[in-house]
């Protein structure tokens, strides 16, 4: 599972039977700065993800989100996704050794 | 399989059912010498690892949804083992 910040939404008109009614995230993945708090301005660098979100997550929050074959199996019927957003992250306690990333 | 230390944990509350059953914790994978490589990634950790400590922590999926025992689980890192500190 990776974090990400939610930068945005994706509505689809044309989309496969399985994708209708979902609701679509664009996140930026996190890259190691932002682990460490920094915020989304700059964004981190690197592909932005449309993430499958069942969890109601909003603009500027962060998410896990999993992708690959794992991603496709909270479902019923099989779903053309990739990326799926297992959840809204609260809190991040991220101590890495060495010097305090916020010092 | 990776090699990785943990450097922290994340708090998720709207999350997918399976992610309840365990800690989540934050996995900065680790080259052949120890140093950093890469972006800290998540996994589910059944085995309590102390922070800073090395573990090993596995990308199959079908091996987590056992342990959460959750077949439609999208989880995917799980950390499979923790290393023994060097002598």
């Amino acid at each position: 599972m990776r974090l990400g910040h939610v930068i945005g939404k994706v509505t689809l008109n044309a989309t496969e039977q399985a994708l209708r009614g979902g609701r679509f995230l664009l996140v930026q993945p996190f890259g190691k700065p932002q682990f460490g708090g920094a915020g989304m301005n700059p964004l981190a660098k690197g592909a932005t993800v449309v993430v499958y979100d069942e969890l109601g997550a909003g603009l500027g929050q962060t998410v896990g989100f999993t992708e690959g074959a794992e991603a496709a199996m909270p479902f019923s019927r099989p779903t053309p996704v990739d990326a799926y957003a297992a959840a809204i992250v609260e809190r991040v306690f991220y101590h890495p050794p060495g010097p305090n990333p916020r010092a | 399989m990776q090699l990785a230390r943990i450097d922290g944990v994340i708090i998720a509350t709207a999350c997918h059912p399976s992610m309840g059953r365990y800690r989540t914790v934050i996995c900065q994978p680790l080259d052949e010498a120890g140093r950093d490589e890469g972006v800290p990634v998540l996994a589910v950790d059944p085995h309590g690892a102390a922070l800073h400590s090395r573990v090993v922590y596995t990308t199959d999926g079908s091996a987590t949804r056992e342990l959460v025992g959750d077949p439609h689980s999208p989880l995917r890192n799980m950390v499979c083992a923790v290393v023994d500190p060097p002598i």
